[in-house]
């Protein structure tokens, strides 16, 4: 049986879509078999940065009224084959789900695969609802940066008081992602640092992702970054998928710049 | 002397900022995990005797002393 996590942020343009293509592929190259699912309805994103947007036929939503079978929407990723991706339908509205289909879909899901990962949609409405509802983990993800993590929190609230294991008494498992992280900005004490942000929002901390330009460009290609061996935001999802999968990986200092390595090497002859 | 002048930097204006604003969310949204069911509660209650469009419950902090606000919205035409 498969584990389900939903990807979440409160607030929209975090990265959150983009974490999500990287976490589905970062597992898959672990050797784990994984499902991706655009929950954000109406407004399907997922397909562009996986590069699958000309390969959907069928939706979640055709699944769950049962005019399609699971096995003709699931697409299989061209960057590796454990990696499955489910559609969101763009023609719908966030109306359309219910309790009910959604945990009957969840459950065909786990019988056949390792990871479920849900792509949650901004905000906190009924759609962000239905994607936790039926999760056994959840991944938050934020800017280094205050509505980002106000808007959280929230998300956070609201999982802790209407996930489907919450309400039968057990916990929901909850990690933090930091994204968007610039070393230098943290080190001259303008940005918050991820010692706060843990602090504030009591959570453990899952990974710290690096700002990088490499990001728009591996979207632009609809080739997520992690296969980009030289990026350092790609190497950070390396990181965090690693840890995912059970392997004991050491949190990178990414909060440090290479100029502050500099200072602090030179700082030690003074 | 200059340490006097010099201006507090900005993350950590942003985790005084965003430490009151996220306490104040919390004790107004999720205060309480029962809100919702007490809320339908409430109404049941009062339905039993006039008619009820809706209940509102808030919880108010003044210095020591913490209340519930409670607004009870009554139906004309019920």
């Amino acid at each position: 049986m498969g584990i389900v996590i939903a990807v979440i942020s409160g607030k929209g343009g975090v990265g959150k879509t983009t974490a999500t293509a990287n976490l589905g592929l970062g597992i898959a190259m672990n050797g784990k078999k994984c499902v991706v699912v655009d929950f954000d309805i109406g407004q399907r994103n997922l397909d562009m940065i996986l590069g699958l947007e000309n390969r959907v036929v069928y939706d979640m939503v055709q699944v769950m009224d049962g005019e399609a079978s699971l096995k003709q929407a699931l697409i299989k990723s061209k960057a590796n084959e454990n990696l499955h991706f489910l559609a969101a339908s763009q023609s719908k509205d966030k109306s359309v789900l219910d309790s009910q289909k959604v945990e009957k879909l969840i459950a065909e899901l786990k019988k056949g695969f390792d990871f479920i990962i849900l792509d949650a949609p901004a905000g906190i409405e009924s759609g962000y609802e239905h994607t936790i509802e039926f999760a056994d983990a959840a991944i938050v993800i934020v800017n280094p940066e205050v509505s980002s993590i106000r808007d959280a929190d929230r998300a956070i609230g609201i999982l802790d008081s209407k996930s489907a294991k919450v309400k039968a008494g057990e916990d929901v498992a909850k990690y933090l992602i930091i994204n968007r992280i610039v070393a230098d900005m943290v080190e001259s004490g303008e940005m918050i640092k991820s010692d706060d942000i843990l602090e504030i929002l009591n959570i453990k901390l899952l990974g710290k992702v690096p700002e990088d330009r490499g990001v728009i460009d591996a979207s632009n290609q609809g080739k997520p970054v992690i296969l980009d061996k030289k990026s350092i935001a790609g190497q950070a999802y390396t990181r965090i998928t690693g840890r995912l999968c059970g392997q004991k990986v050491d949190m990178k200092d990414i909060e440090v710049s290479d100029a502050g390595i500099f200072k602090k090497l030179t700082g030690m002859f003074k | 002397m200059f340490g006097f002048f010099k201006k507090k930097k900005s993350a950590s204006v942003a985790k005084d900022r965003l430490t009151i604003a996220i306490m104040s969310d919390r004790d107004r949204t999720n205060g309480y995990p029962f809100m919702d069911e007490m809320k339908a509660e409430i109404m049941e209650v009062v339905q039993k005797y006039i008619g009820v469009k809706g209940v509102e419950i808030r919880k108010e902090v003044d210095g020591d002393v913490e209340a519930l606000a409670i607004d009870i919205e009554l139906d004309k035409e019920a």
